[in-house]
C-alpha cells in the first residue's frame, strides 16, 4: 500500500466538526505536494453514517473504530484504537486539529510511532525535496519554521489557518468499519460537563470591544464599557489572559476556547494577538486593534493600528466624541 | 530535604526521615502514613509583551538586548495548584513539593522564584548553551530525572508562552508510562491516594470529567487558581537554600525528533495602517473613519 497521510476526524453529536474539514485541506495540500493519498479516520461508538459521509463528501478511504468504549474521548483508549489501525496502514503523516482532544492525542501517537510532532501548524512551506511547517511563537509575534527530524510526522493544525475543504469527487471512497473493545488501564473517562457559562451570545453585536491584559487593572473595565456605549449594537469581549485574571467572566472570552465571533467591527484593546484569540475574531469585517506594544501581533491583522495607552487614550477619545 | 512539614514529623518520631526516603513511608503510631511527592516543571521563557528579536543565525532568539526572563505563566498556575493540594493535606500526611527547570544558568532564578513562592526544592537540570529545545528533548530529560524518584503527580502548563507546542507534560507522560490529563483545570487527589479526579477544559467551554491512577501527569489550564505571591519566609529560606544542578550530559540524550530550522517576523498583512499623530489627532481620525464607515 502507498504510503499515505492519515487524518484522524472530529466530531461530536453525530456530526462532523468543522475543524476536521480544515485539516483535511491541509492534508489535500499537503499530499499534493508529496504525491500522497489522504486517508480519514474516524472513531466512536456509531460511527458508521458519518463514516459513509465523509467517503462520499471527501471521496477517499475512511476508516471507522466502533467501541462502547469510544463513546467519550479517553486518550489510552484512543491512542490503542488508532495504533491498532496504524500498524496496516502505516502512514507517514497523521495529521489532527488543533483542538483539546488533538494536542491530548498527537503527542501519544508520536511517542509509540517514534515520529515528530509538530503541533499548531499554519502552512506548509515545500522546496527542494524539503517539507517545512510554519508555526507561530511568541504570541504571534514569530514565525518558527519546523521540520521533521523522524521518519514519520504526527501534525496538529490550527483552526482557522486553512479553508473548510470543498471538493466534488469522481467517486465515492471506501468505507470500512472495524471494532474495538479495548478497555483503559489507568485512566476512566466519566462524562462530560455542560458549559456553565450561561448563554451570552456575543455573536448578536454589531460592534465588539475586546479586553485584554495590556487594560492592566480591572477597573479599567468601566473605561471599556464607556467606550462600548458610543456605539449602538456592541457588547463587551475579553481575551483568555484577561479572563484568567477575573478581570471578565468566561462567558466573554473571545477564541479557541471560548466563542468564535465576526462582528462588523471589532475593536482588540490591550490584546497581543494569540493565535489562540485571532481564529475566534478574524472573520470580523473591520479589525482595530489598540495596543502599547508597537510589535505586538494583534497589529499583523488590524485594519487599523494605534499604538497608544489605553489607560489614557480611551478617555482622550471619549472626550473628543463627546465634543463633536 | 528540610521542609517545615518534616521537620515537624521528625521531631515527633524521633529519627532522621532522610533515612527512610526515598521510601516515603513513616510509621505514626500504629499506622502508616505515606507521604507525598509533587513535581512541577516550571519554564523560563522571555517576557513576550516585551520586544523579541531573532538571532543573527535565526536559530533562536537573540540574547544581545538582555531579554527580561520570567517563570512561564501557565507553569505559575501548575505551581500553585501543588501548593494548593500540600495546603489542602498536608495536616494528613507529609508532602513535598520540587521544582524542576531545564535550560541555561539564568534558569536558577526561576527555579529560585518557585522556592520563593513554596516549592521545598529546585532542580536544575543544565544545559550549557542557550538554544532551542524542543518539547521532546525538554521532556525526555525530565522523565529522566524524575525516572524512580516516586513522585505522585508531575504537574506542568498546559504550554510554554515561548514555543507554544502544548506538548511537554505529555511526553513526560509517555516516557514514564504514567497517565495524563492535559488542559486540566479541576483536580482532587481521591481518598486512599492512589486516584486523581479531574476535569479538562475542552472547547465551548464544556469539561471532560476522568479518572487517572497515580502517579500521572496533569498540564494546568490557565485560569484554574490564582497564583500566589512569594511570601517573605519562603524568600528567605529560598535565598539560602542551594538549587540542585543535574548536568544534562548525565541524563539519557534524547533522540532528535524535529528541529528549528528558522524563524522569522510574520509578515504584516498589506491592509494594515497604522493611525499616527499626537494622542489627540490620533483620536480624531479614528473617530473619522468611525464614523465614515458608519459605525457611530
Amino acid at each position: 500500500m502507498k504510503a499515505q497521510i492519515a487524518v484522524i476526524a472530529e466530531h461530536r453529536e453525530n456530526r462532523i466538526l468543522p475543524a476536521t474539514h480544515e485539516t483535511l485541506s491541509f492534508a489535500m495540500e499537503l499530499g499534493e505536494h508529496l504525491g500522497l493519498d489522504v486517508w480519514i479516520l474516524i472513531l466512536g461508538n456509531t460511527v458508521e453514517a458519518m463514516a459513509e459521509q465523509l467517503a462520499d463528501k471527501i471521496g477517499c478511504h475512511v476508516t471507522g473504530i466502533e467501541g462502547g468504549s469510544l463513546e467519550l474521548y479517553n486518550g489510552e483508549t484512543y491512542k490503542a484504537a488508532v495504533l491498532e489501525v496504524l500498524k496496516t496502514f502505516d502512514p507517514l503523516y497523521v495529521c489532527m486539529p488543533h483542538t483539546a482532544t488533538g494536542f491530548d492525542l498527537a503527542p501519544r501517537l508520536a511517542f509509540d510511532l517514534k515520529a515528530s510532532c509538530i503541533t499548531s501548524v499554519e502552512k506548509i512551506r515545500a522546496g527542494e525535496g524539503d517539507i517545512r511547517f510554519i508555526r507561530s511563537m511568541f504570541n504571534g509575534k514569530l514565525h518558527a519554521e519546523m521540520a521533521p527530524a523522524a521518519t514519520k510526522t504526527v501534525l496538529t493544525i490550527l483552526s482557522g489557518a486553512w479553508p473548510l475543504l470543498e471538493i466534488h469527487p469522481k467517486s465515492k471512497g471506501s468505507v470500512h468499519v472495524i471494532k474495538t473493545d479495548f478497555v483503559p488501564v489507568a485512566s476512566q473517562t466519566l462524562e462530560i460537563k455542560e458549559s456553565e457559562r450561561g448563554k451570552l451570545n456575543l455573536g448578536d453585536a454589531d460592534v465588539i470591544i475586546s479586553a485584554g491584559r495590556g487594560i492592566r487593572n480591572s477597573e479599567n473595565r468601566h473605561l471599556l464599557e464607556a467606550f462600548a456605549k458610543i456605539f449602538p449594537k456592541s457588547a463587551l469581549g475579553a481575551s483568555k489572559g484577561a479572563c484568567d485574571l477575573g478581570w471578565f467572566g468566561y462567558q466573554r472570552q473571545i477564541g479557541i476556547t471560548g466563542q468564535t465571533v465576526s462582528p462588523k467591527l471589532y475593536i482588540a484593546c490591550g490584546i497581543s494577538g494569540a493565535v489562540q484569540h485571532i481564529s475566534g475574531m478574524k472573520g470580523s469585517k473591520t479589525i482595530i486593534g489598540i495596543n502599547s506594544d508597537s510589535d505586538a501581533s494583534i497589529f499583523n491583522v488590524a485594519d487599523y493600528g494605534i499604538v497608544e495607552n489605553l489607560a489614557i487614550f480611551i478617555p482622550a477619545l471619549l472626550e473628543e466624541f463627546e465634543s463633536t | 530535604m528540610s521542609s517545615k512539614i518534616e521537620r515537624t514529623f521528625a521531631f515527633f518520631l524521633d529519627f532522621p526521615l532522610s533515612s527512610l526516603y526515598p521510601n516515603k513511608q513513616m510509621v505514626e503510631n500504629s499506622g502508616v502514613v505515606q507521604g507525598m511527592k509533587l513535581l512541577v516543571c516550571v519554564k523560563q521563557v522571555p517576557d513576550s509583551e516585551k520586544r523579541i528579536a531573532i538571532n543573527w543565525e535565526g536559530s533562536w532568539i537573540s540574547n544581545k538586548d538582555k531579554p527580561a526572563f520570567r517563570m512561564n505563566r501557565f507553569d505559575e498556575f501548575a505551581l500553585e495548584e501543588a501548593l494548593l493540594v500540600r495546603d489542602h493535606i498536608h495536616h494528613e500526611q507529609p508532602i513535598w513539593i520540587h521544582a524542576v527547570s531545564v535550560g541555561p544558568p539564568r534558569v536558577n532564578l526561576t527555579l529560585k522564584k518557585a522556592m520563593a513562592t513554596g516549592a521545598d526544592e529546585g532542580i536544575h537540570i543544565l544545559v550549557d548553551d542557550d538554544r532551542y529545545m524542543s518539547p521532546f528533548d525538554t521532556a525526555s530529560l525530565i522523565a529522566s530525572y524524575a525516572k524512580n524518584k516516586e513522585y505522585d503527580v508531575i504537574l506542568t502548563g498546559v504550554m510554554a508562552e515561548d514555543d507554544m507546542h502544548c506538548l511537554v507534560g505529555q511526553f513526560i507522560a509517555e516516557h514514564l508510562g504514567y497517565p495524563f490529563a492535559t488542559a486540566v483545570i479541576h483536580q482532587k487527589i481521591m481518598d486512599g491516594r492512589n486516584k486523581i479526579s479531574v476535569e479538562r477544559a475542552i472547547e465551548s467551554g464544556r469539561r471532560e470529567c476522568l479518572q487517572l491512577n497515580l502517579p500521572a501527569v496533569l498540564t494546568i489550564q490557565s485560569g484554574i487558581n490564582t497564583p500566589r505571591y512569594p511570601s517573605l519566609s519562603n524568600v528567605i529560606r529560598a535565598k539560602d537554600q542551594k538549587i540542585i544542578s543535574i548536568d544534562a550530559e548525565k541524563l539519557k540524550a534524547p533522540e532528535k525528533r524535529e528541529e528549528l530550522i528558522s524563524l522569522a517576523y510574520p509578515e504584516p498583512s498589506s491592509k494594515g495602517l497604522f493611525i499616527e499623530g499626537t494622542q489627540k489627532e490620533k483620536a480624531q481620525k479614528l473617530l473619522r473613519i468611525l464614523h465614515e464607515k458608519s459605525f457611530i
